[in-house]
């Protein structure tokens, strides 16, 4: 089967990153501002607004999109910091939003109507009134689906909604609750949602013990890895505790989501795009993982067999799934 | 952080061997080169700087673990400065450690790996001040950092010779690495023989341990069902 080519959506969190993935063939690249107003908000990463007008203008001179995230929810009582991020973004060209805030949809969809608005997976819409209702009341053209459902169900999906849909295709695997997680403000006081942050690094501690590296976030101990096993991200959900006197992954094992193997279903199923996790991630990763998911896509738009992409030492935990899009688990 | 690191056992490589031949080395003789370095860094990557103005006070002692020295970079109002420093934690509390083999710290500094990646197959371990690091890693990996066309823009007219000269060098690098594994390899040889037949081994006994396993539910059933009265005439 043969078809449109899915939209390859890549993550940049620098400025040489976004060089990075627009090179090795983006179609689109997707970018937030330096500071809480996205849900990547990590020391040294993202961008200023000379660093995004300089970036627009690279992308956009190779055929290639920018968008711009600004999808953690705004403070109480302190919305300027979003609304600057929106209205920056909208005036320096950025082809679409990526939103969550309802508040800040309806101030996007009100003073920049002309800018694409497009559903974040933080708002974890997932079904189809909740969906019609963001794209009658905020005019959402793309929502981005939270990686809970499986092909089938998405499929069905695309049957009942009016827009379009992206889906993530490779990259960190979240604990499938986006947008409504609370793990790391439980244990840290900031979270992903709020503040850009899951597990923040000002938290985060590594320590070599004897044979051991030992991670830890805030007070609480998420691993201890032995020499020669590969670790994983220090995050709550893919802690390994004791429970029972087996210590075991209780919540998600540290493992990275890659979908490469069911493009062409995802195709069929009616997705438009598909999207790199990663802009906390190096250069090298945004090249490699680009590059070869570019690849993919042109074999399966040609309806040819998807390549082995060869991924392996990208992954978290140097293991891969396809999480939920084949589930065989509960 | 300890002042006796676990550094690990470093791999046999160039680097490794290198490291031997400098050990007499005074370290304040690398003083002048590591000075030279940093003043070419800021000249050509004025970007990293600037995004690495967040750390005021920063300092990071980087860990060669094939090398028999570390370097300490400090970070803050005055201009950056690397120094050479021994192994056994002779810089007080540094902000953070990054430890793991020379080339994997290279390619790290130039982009060419992503630290994720290098961290999740333990080829980097960092201890300290999460937030530092990530502030540092970020810096430079979006500064494009070229090391050999850096050094090569020190020697203006005379670039053509030191090019071929640098690629002469890369070659004899890279040939020396192979060489060296293949040393490696046949000093372990017979020992990986040995591994190779004890896994197989072991994963048999794994195989039968399994095939037990199934039985036994099995086997106690019927025995209950045997034990039973009347069951005999089943």
């Amino acid at each position: 089967m043969s078809g449109t080519p899915l939209e390859l959506v890549c993550p940049a969190g620098t400025p040489g990153a976004l060089r990075a993935a627009v090179d090795a063939g983006a179609d689109v690249v997707y970018l937030g501002f330096r500071d809480e107003t996205n849900a990547r908000n990590f020391p040294g990463l993202n961008f200023s607004r000379p660093e995004l007008r300089d970036g627009l203008a690279y992308a956009h001179e190779r055929g290639c999109r920018i968008y711009v995230a600004v999808n953690t929810f705004a403070a109480a009582g302190n919305p300027d910091p979003w609304h600057r991020a929106v209205d920056d973004a909208a005036e320096l060209g950025a082809d679409a939003l990526i939103l969550a805030d309802i508040g800040l949809l309806d101030y996007a969809r009100r003073r920049h109507p002309e800018t694409r608005r497009h559903l974040s997976v933080q708002a974890s819409a997932s079904n189809p009134t909740a969906i019609a209702y963001y794209h009658e009341a905020f005019g959402v053209q793309r929502v981005v689906l939270p990686r809970v459902l499986t092909v089938t169900e998405i499929a069905r999906l695309n049957a009942q909604i009016p827009v379009e849909t992206e889906v993530f295709a490779f990259g960190g695997m979240c604990v499938m609750a986006e947008g409504r997680c609370v793990l790391s403000a439980y244990a840290t006081g900031r979270s992903p949602n709020m503040n850009g942050v899951c597990s923040p690094a000002s938290h985060v501690r590594y320590e070599q013990l004897g044979g051991r590296m030992v991670s830890r976030l805030g007070r609480f101990t998420i691993n201890q890895f032995p020499d020669g096993e590969p670790a994983g991200y220090p995050t709550l959900c893919k802690g390994r505790f004791v429970a029972g006197g087996c210590a075991g992954y209780l919540f998600e094992e540290p493992t990275s989501l890659d979908a490469s193997t069911v493009l062409p279903e995802l195709m069929a199923a009616g997705v438009r795009a598909l999207k790199i996790e990663g802009r906390q991630r190096g250069r090298a990763y945004i090249a490699e993982v680009v590059a070869a998911f570019r690849r993919a896509v042109d074999a399966a738009a040609r309806g040819d067999p998807v390549p082995p992409l060869g991924l392996g030492g990208m992954t978290e935990g140097l293991r891969e799934t396809t999480g939920a899009y084949a589930k065989t688990w509960r | 952080m300890t002042n006796e690191p676990n550094r690990g056992t470093p791999s046999l490589s160039p680097v490794l061997l290198a490291g031997f031949a400098l050990r007499p080395l005074p370290l304040v003789l690398l003083q002048p080169a590591l000075d030279l370095a940093m003043s070419l860094m800021r000249r050509r990557h004025s970007d990293v700087f600037e995004r690495l103005d967040a750390l005021e006070n920063a300092s990071f002692l980087i860990d060669p673990v094939d090398l028999p020295f570390c370097f300490t970079l400090r970070l803050g109002p005055a201009a950056p400065r690397l120094w050479a420093v021994g192994t056994g934690g002779d810089m007080e509390s540094p902000s953070a450690v990054l430890r793991g083999p020379l080339l994997v710290l290279i390619r790290l500094l130039e982009g060419r790996m992503d630290g994720d990646a290098a961290f999740f197959s333990r080829d980097l371990a960092v201890e300290g001040d999460m937030e530092a690091v990530l502030t540092l890693r970020n810096a430079v990996d979006s500064g494009g950092i070229d090391l050999a066309e850096d050094l090569l823009s020190l020697f203006g007219p005379m670039n053509g010779p030191a090019r071929r000269a640098l690629g002469v060098a890369e070659a004899l690098f890279a040939r020396a690495e192979r060489d060296l594994e293949s040393v490696r390899a046949a000093f372990v040889a017979s020992v990986e023989g040995r591994c190779d037949a004890q896994t197989a081994r072991l994963r048999d006994l794994e195989d039968d341990l399994a095939d037990l396993r199934t039985r036994m539910p099995r086997a106690n059933a019927a025995g209950k069902r045997a034990a039973k009265p009347g069951a005999a005439r089943l």
